[in-house]
This record gives C-alpha cells, structure tokens and sequence, in this order.
C-alpha cells in the first residue's frame, strides 16, 4: 500500500467543495493509499479550545477523541479524493471507535497514518471503514475506525456484511440531562474545521435532506467522555454507535452504567426516548 | 483574655503537597480555568500519594477571583478527580489567607476526630478573570428577563446604554477604600520607613533562594509540571540589587516611593493542595508524616477609619498565637512570611521588634524581637514564585512541612499570611 505524506493538515471546506463537485461517477474498489503526517504537533490553544466546546478538563494529556482532529481532515482527503469509490455527500458516520493504548501528552510529536478499508455489504447499502493510527516516538499510541455507510451503494461482490453495532443494556437510570442549543454545530464545526453543512444551519441541512441541523457525532461522543472524566483508565477503548441523527436545539439525556471495570452509556431524546449515541468504553 | 489550648485533641499531620508551577497573568495558563487548574493540582496529589478512588474526610479549597458558575468548584473539581465520588467538599474564601485557611478548617476536624483524611487547597486565575456586566446593565437584563410583555422587554432594552456595555473588570482593590493593594502597602512601608534597597535585597534573596530550591530538587515531590510548565515562570535566577534599583515605582507616589513591580508580586494563575491526615490514617495508608499543623490564629484590622495598614494583621495574630503556645518569636527554626510585597514583610518585621508598637497596639510589655534573617523565606517565596491569591497557602504548608522534615524531628516553623480586607492568618507547624 503506497503511503503519501502531506506536509500540512488538509482544508476541510475545501475538500468538502471538491467532494461535492466530484460527487457522481464515482465506483471500483477502495483506494490503495494511505495518506501520512509525520512530527505532528498539538496547538495548545487549540486543544483549550476543543476542551472547552466538548465540556473537557483542560490538562496535558490528550482526550481519548482528540487525535481525530488531527487525522479526520485525512480522512476526508481521502474520501474526497476521485479514487475514493463512495461519494462523500450521503455518507453517514454510523459507527467510531478508539483505542487509546497509553496516555498521550500533549506535547508528544505524533505521526499519523490514515486508510480505507474492509468494504462491507448492509443491509441499506454499503459500508467502509475509515482507519487511522497516531503514533509516538515509533510506538502506535491511539488508533480509530470510523465506520461510514452509504445508503443505496453496492458493497462489490463477496463483501463481508458490515458490523455497525455496539450492544449495550437497558441504560435506564439517568445520569444527566444537557440543553444542547442551536449553534452546537457552528460551534464545533468552528474549533474541528468539520464544516459539513448538515451542521451548520437549518437550511443547509434541509438541503441535504435533513429538517433541521443536526450535531456532530463525534462532539457527542467527547461530551460523554467529558462527563466521564475523573473515572477514565489511561488505556482504553471507547466504542460508539450512532444511531438517530441529534437534531439541534435539543434536550437529551445520558445514562451511564458501569459495567466490568468499564462504562455503558446512551445518549438519548429526553422528550421522545430516540436513541442519539450508544455506545461502551472499557480499559485496555 | 488568654486561651489556653485544650490536651486532648490530636494535632493533624501534614503528608505532603502538590501545585501546578505558577504562571504570570496571560502567559502559560491563558486557557486554562480554575476548575482545570485545581482538579489537576488534585489529581497531581492524588497520584503522588495513591489516593485513586479513594474516599477522604474532605476537600476544601476555594479561589478569590471566581466565576458565579463555580459556586461549588471544589466539588466539580473533586468530582473530575481521580478521587472517590464520595468524598464530600467545600469552598471558602478568605481573599490570601483562603489556602492557609483551609488547611485549618481541615486540621482542625482532624483534630477533634471529625475526619481521619482532606484535602487543602486554592486556586486563582487573573487570565481567565470572571468579567461582571455592570451593575446597571445587570439592572437592565434582570427586569428583562421578568419581562412578561413584548412592550415591557421594549422598555427594559430601551435602558440600555452604550457605555454600560463595558463589562466590570475584577481589581485588586479595597472596595471600601478604593486603593489598590499595593498603594495600601506604600502607605505602610512609608510610615514603617522601609527603604527600596532592603525591599530590593529581599526580592532578590526570595528569586536566589527558590532556584536554588529548584536546582537542588527541593521541589521535585511538591511540584507537577502542567500546559508545558515546569517552574514558576516569574522566577528570575539572575535578579540581582542592581537590575532591581533601575526599575521605577509602580506604587506610592512623589520622591518617597519604593515599591517597584520587582519587590511587589505580580499577578499569577495557580493551584495547590495539601494532604492533611491524622497520624494513624497515615501510618495505615503507608504514608509519611512530614509535619503537624500544632495551632493557628486569625485576626483583623480596621485599615478604613482605625488607622491600621491593610496588611498589617498577622502582626495582631502573632502575639495571641505565641501566647496560647508558651513560645516567643525566636522559638523557631523557619519563618515562612508571604511576600505579597517586599515592604509588607519588613513593616511586619519591624512591628513585632517596635517597644512602641507592640506596647501600645498589641498590649505586650515587650516587643516580640527580631527574627535571624537567615531564617526566612529559605527556599523562596511569593516574590519568587508569584502569588495566585488561594493558591499561596497551600504552596507554604507544604514547603515549609518539608523543610521541616528535612531539619528532622522536633523542628518548628512559623507561618505569616497577610489578606485583602484587613486579614491575616499566622500558624505553627512543628516536625
């Protein structure tokens, strides 16, 4: 697999352009590349600023989701890239998990690896897996796959079915209720550079079919992490699936519940019960 | 009256501290607030002497700057700890005196069996400083927000003005005598005459004394590097008398002036805690004993109409606390006296050696008498390491609870804090 190695985190308005213009004639298999960054550092201005819009303690080690600011505008060059056979408008991150495999200063330099794989059948289309490791010093340090399904595409032949679930209990006892307000996507879109429109305003989402702006997922998924700091192993693995889109404003719930050393939690309506985020996190 | 001091209660021990380096105002901990600060100065702790999940008798820590929002900081920050949910906590606020108070509260249920186990603490940022709307515009928003009618929102907005929008900026100041701080101080040092040089020569000694504390790893068991920091970035090993003499007084006015911004601690962000325990507590979780906290006293002045210099009340507490111990001043091996400035040390110093002063203001028939010099501030203080307002008592606890542990058994060591308001908290702790 050939690696190419970018100098500068790629733009993501700009990669979300070109993918939009790119959008149609898209097919084959996936693309045999990884993209790279050697000798990444954290801004730590940056970091206080993705604490801050996640609800996180500002320290000097990394959150278990912030290595994905670094290697998601990766990804999206990857994903955007005319040899990447999904088109980006319609892909809807299902599923993120992250293995944190020892606590990460935040002034380590880090190299980061992104690639594609495991093309999956589903049941509504097809699934990749978007991959990504952080290493420090030659050791690997954090790792994550997000896994993305397209609705309506086809998995080639012989694909294996993709696995988007992440089976958690009952989840019943409430351990906090949060008021998310309607600029939480402008919000985190402004500190992650994920601009993707679904996001941003009513209407932009309306024109990708959505009635309302809807949260980033993986915001949700650094707020539980945020309410669970304090009780978090150095090593771990935090595993989410997202289910219904979070539309914005909105009040939600967390439940929380410990189990074998480690955390179940949901991230649900509180006026409907819909399940936004599910998802466990269990020391390694 | 005298008090004499009751035999059977225990004397809490100190087991060790933790702080963050402190930071000058907007420098490495721009970003950070002071829930982040104090929960990692906890969590510093925590690691350090093993307390992960572990449920203690208490925490109490408070800051002088706070947000509204932080009314139970304590608590969030020990609930983002390491520590045991569990473990209850308060916050108090004592302007400087906050971290040494805290110590007492907690050695005190120690003392009487309260507790077996806490925490001390304090915390203060002046970078990221709670801003206030003023008091009209807050006027405006509150009758705003009772509003029922689109015509009475109208109405209450129709109130606002431009120069109202200017937010309210947190002062070192007397609210009461609209001074700052250090132009209370001036006044002090110049009825005291103390000279520029003296204050000059202590400042120096304090940035001497703390790098060479740093060099030899005195504060290797008391200091956590955070955001990058490593030592206290106001220390300045290479401060001599003479770069000192060249600055020009920032308080105090005309010819008489002497406090410059080199001999007055600057504006800093901080925390730090310390682990008080009772003696058995300690012994069961393994842990050391570097000292006890054996009496303390608190005492206020009426700096607005009585006359008295605002930071001149630990020299009022001193005498009250020596007396219910049977000590004199001189009974000790250490004297750790926070230097909010170099001329409030001096003035305090001199007080307790004045016939007149200590005759006529602390009823004594004899001064309490000079200090050995070499005694003082040995590993640095305030000056040096910067005064983050909370954060300053648990700095001195721990240091000089080591300190003492390093001279070895049966050592004593006397603590002098001076607060905004007309406070000041003194205290013993003995090996």
């Amino acid at each position: 697999m050939a690696v190419t190695v970018l100098d500068a985190a790629p733009s993501l308005a700009k990669l979300y352009a070109k993918a939009a213009a790119t959008a149609w004639g898209r097919g084959g298999d996936l693309p045999d590349e990884r993209l790279a960054r050697n000798g990444v550092t954290v801004d730590p201005v940056h970091l206080a600023a993705y604490d801050r819009v996640c609800r996180l303690p500002l320290g000097d080690v990394l959150p278990a989701t912030y290595p994905h600011m670094l290697t998601f505008p990766l990804q999206m060059a990857l994903m955007s890239d005319r040899a990447f056979p999904l088109a980006l408008p319609g892909l809807v991150h299902v599923r993120n998990r992250i293995d944190v495999l020892r606590a990460i200063r935040a002034d380590e330099p880090l190299d980061l690896q992104v690639w594609a794989e495991n093309f999956a059948a589903h049941p509504r289309g097809a699934a990749v897996d978007l991959r990504a490791t952080a290493s420090a010093g030659g050791e690997e340090v954090w790792r994550s796959t997000s896994t993305y399904l397209a609705r309506g595409a086809k998995a080639p032949e012989g694909a294996p079915e993709a696995d988007i679930e992440v089976p958690v209990g009952e989840l019943e006892r409430v351990a906090a209720t949060w008021r998310i307000p309607d600029d939480a996507g402008r919000r985190y879109a402004k500190v992650s550079g994920d601009v993707n429109p679904i996001h941003l305003s009513g209407l932009t989402a309306k024109a990708f079919g959505f009635k309302r702006a809807i949260a980033h997922g993986m915001w949700v998924k650094a707020r539980v992490l945020g309410a669970l700091s304090g009780r978090l192993p150095d090593a771990l693995r935090l595993d989410v699936s997202f289910r219904k889109p979070l539309f914005l404003p909105s009040t939600v719930t967390l439940s929380t519940e410990q189990v074998d050393g480690g955390w179940e939690f949901a991230v649900r309506s509180a006026t409907s019960g819909t399940e936004h985020v599910i998802g466990t996190l269990h020391p390694l | 009256m005298a008090t004499t001091r009751s035999a059977d209660v225990r004397r809490a021990a100190i087991v060790g501290g933790n702080r963050i380096p402190f930071a000058r105002s907007n420098s490495a901990y721009a970003q950070a607030s002071n829930q982040d600060m104090l929960t990692a100065t906890l969590d510093g702790l925590i690691a350090r002497f093993g307390l992960q999940g572990k449920r203690l008798g208490e925490v109490v820590a408070g800051a002088v700057l706070k947000h509204s929002r932080d009314f139970n900081l304590t608590r969030e920050s020990v609930l983002g700890s390491r520590l045991s949910a569990t473990t209850p906590a308060y916050d108090v606020q004592q302007a400087c005196g906050t971290g040494l108070e805290a110590a007492i509260l907690v050695a005190n249920k120690i003392a009487l069996g309260q507790i077996e186990s806490g925490i001390a603490g304090g915390v203060d940022t002046t970078s990221d400083a709670p801003l206030a709307v003023g008091d009209d515009l807050r006027r405006v928003l509150i009758s705003l927000n009772n509003a029922k009618t689109l015509q009475d929102r109208l109405k209450a907005l129709a109130r606002i003005r431009p120069g109202q929008l200017v937010p309210e900026i947190p002062r070192n100041a007397e609210p009461r005598t609209g001074l700052a701080m250090g132009d209370h101080a001036a006044i002090t040092a110049k009825e005291w005459e103390i000279g520029r040089e003296e204050q000059d020569e202590l400042a120096v000694r304090s940035h001497s004394n703390m790098a060479a504390a740093y060099d030899r790893g005195f504060f290797d068991d008391l200091v956590t590097p955070f955001l990058g920091l490593a030592r206290d970035n106001n220390l300045r090993p290479d401060s001599s008398v003479e770069k000192l003499a060249t600055l020009k007084p920032v308080f105090g006015k005309g010819e008489g002036a002497t406090m410059t911004a080199a001999n007055s601690t600057p504006l800093t962000d901080g925390a730090s805690a310390v682990l008080l325990a009772s003696d058995e507590w300690a012994a069961e979780e393994g842990l050391p004993v570097l000292a006890h906290l054996v009496d303390a006293q608190t005492a206020a002045v009426d700096y607005v109409h009585g006359g008295e210099g605002l930071l001149m009340a630990p020299v009022y507490a001193m005498p009250v606390m020596l007396a219910r111990n049977g000590l004199t001043l001189q009974d000790f091996d250490f004297y750790e006296i926070h230097e909010a400035f170099a001329s409030t040390v001096l003035a305090t110093l001199k007080a307790w050696e004045d016939p007149d002063f200590c005759k006529s203001k602390l009823g004594l028939d004899a001064p309490l008498g000079a200090i050995d010099r070499a005694k003082l501030n040995v590993n640095g203080s305030s000056l040096a390491a910067g005064h983050p307002f909370a954060a300053t008592g648990g700095r001195i606890v721990a240091q000089l609870a080591k300190q003492l542990h390093e001279a070895g058994p049966g050592k004593r060591g006397l603590i002098s804090i001076c607060a905004a308001g007309g406070q000041g908290v003194v205290a013993i702790l003995e090996s």
